[in-house]
């Protein structure tokens, strides 16, 4: 048996990181009479990264933001960070703001230079004084390599830059989780790089990332497991290794064919 | 009577118009931040009662509004001057017209702004506050200066409350001199010389908010 004293060392962080980050049980949505997803089942450990990946519709995107419900499922269970989210419920912000999202078309906010883009919620949702989160957004501007356009604002930067720094501002908050959609889908060939070194190097720094990408390179190199949707189902999950020399489903040898020629 | 003196003596009348514009405006800008925001959010009967209000301010003509509160009013026990009915009828009658660009604003801004905010875990009213009405404040800026001068020029009718503003003075003017083309040129004159700088001020409004959103072009 172990002593009491021991048990109130052993500190929650250490159960949470044991538990895993996200759970995904039975989990259905569905538009008036359209599927979008049905039945999924994923469970996610702290520190993993899983590329989804699969043609369009196939429901990825809908998948991940059902991890911070952006969209609300109707049907199964969903544990993140240790909180079961239940539709409709109270108190969402306080477990969004553990888990960053970065999105395909930036969604900077216009109308803030590039630094209070990244103070922002650090001081709203985290109340640090200004001095504290200019610290902080300054040193995230720093890790996704771009610390001198810190005072301009993001229609000033090109595509590479402003997902960058929209990357930068969620990982302002400590997320436990990063979750990226299609972060490359809306940027110029030759800006897609930049943004797949930053992620890289979040990887390398142990983020647990759950990332929506049709980047087969980057999948391949970072990412601990593919997963493969089609039409609202996971129908295949394997480590890139395997998934790109050996893939079982018939859908996902088809979209292998066609995405890598 | 020289031009001048027509103009001064209309200009007597310029602090009448001067508060009534003032009083409507603290009407306006709230009624319509308030009713644009509530009818964009709400849903069901509350959204109903908010649109009917606004319906009410927006669609009346504004003569039968200022004649129905203020020779009816008192019927009813209350009495109120001139100039609060005028400012309030008129404040909300603009208001009424604002409150529907600050909802088509906010029904124009990109979702993804409110997902962006969302998701770094602020609250909704956060969002709204931080994020969504200065964006859409900003893109209505023209509008508002629009309404501002709406607002001015709609004062000419609160002379027939009786009030001796600058359109009343004008009206007393030519009852005593017989020139009525001098004078109503006169007044003419005189309310471009109101709503003229409101213009240029909403101008330099729009420079300034314009400032953070130069294209890369212009770097």
């Amino acid at each position: 048996m172990t002593p009491i004293h021991e048990l109130s060392v052993h500190n929650n962080a250490q159960d949470t990181m044991q538990a895993p980050a996200i759970q995904i049980e039975n989990l259905s949505k569905w538009y008036e009479s359209f599927r979008a997803l049905t039945d999924v089942n994923l469970t996610i450990a702290y520190g993993e990264r899983i590329v989804i990946c699969g043609p369009s519709g196939s429901g990825k995107s809908t998948l991940i933001r059902c991890i911070n419900q952006l969209e609300v499922h109707q049907k199964g269970r969903l544990v993140v960070n240790g909180v079961t989210l239940v539709p409709g419920m109270k108190g969402l912000s306080a477990i969004r703001r553990d888990v960053g999202m970065v999105f395909q078309h930036f969604n900077l906010f216009p109308h803030l230079t590039v630094l209070d883009n990244c103070t922002l919620a650090l001081r709203r949702v985290r109340k640090l004084d200004r001095r504290e989160a200019e610290a902080v957004a300054h040193a995230n501007l720093e890790r996704v390599r771009i610390p001198e356009q810190a005072d301009k604002y993001p229609s000033q930067l090109s595509g590479g830059q402003q997902q960058r720094v929209a990357i930068a501002r969620a990982l302002c908050m400590k997320p436990k989780v990063m979750l990226f959609d299609e972060p490359t889908s809306a940027l110029d060939p030759e800006m897609i790089n930049e943004v797949l070194d930053v992620m890289t190097l979040l990887a390398q720094d142990g983020m647990t990332m759950v990332c929506v990408t049709h980047e087969m390179g980057f999948a391949r190199k970072v990412a601990d497991r593919i997963v493969f949707m089609d039409q609202g189902q996971i129908v295949e999950q394997a480590p890139p290794s395997e998934f790109f020399t050996n893939p079982k489903h018939e859908r996902a040898k088809l979209f292998l064919k066609q995405i890598l020629h | 009577m020289s031009f001048v003196d027509i103009l001064r003596g209309i200009f007597e009348g310029f602090d009448v118009t001067l508060i009534v514009t003032l009083l409507g405006l603290a009407y306006a800008i709230p009624f319509a931040l308030v009713a644009g925001v509530l009818q964009h959010f709400s849903q069901g009967w509350l959204r109903l009662l908010v649109t009917i209000l606004i319906e009410f301010w927006r669609s009346s003509p504004l003569i039968v509004l200022l004649y129905a509160f203020y020779y009816s009013l008192p019927a009813f026990g209350i009495y109120l001057s001139g100039i609060a009915v005028g400012a309030m009828v008129l404040g909300l009658n603009i208001g009424g017209y604002g409150s529907q660009s600050i909802r088509a604003a906010l029904q124009a801004l990109d979702r993804g702004q409110v997902e962006a905010g969302l998701a770094l875990g602020l609250g909704r009213l956060d969002v709204l506050r931080l994020i969504e009405l200065p964006q859409a404040i900003t893109v209505m800026i023209p509008t508002f200066i629009n309404l501002a001068i709406q607002l001015i020029k709609g004062t000419a009718l609160v002379s027939l409350l009786t009030l001796t503003d600058m359109t009343f003075r004008a009206k007393e003017i030519s009852q005593l001199s017989y020139d009525p083309v001098r004078i109503y040129s006169s007044l003419l004159l005189a309310y471009f010389i109101v709503c003229y700088p409101v213009t240029i001020f909403g101008r330099y409004l729009e420079r300034r908010a314009s400032e953070g959103r130069r294209s890369i072009s212009e770097i």
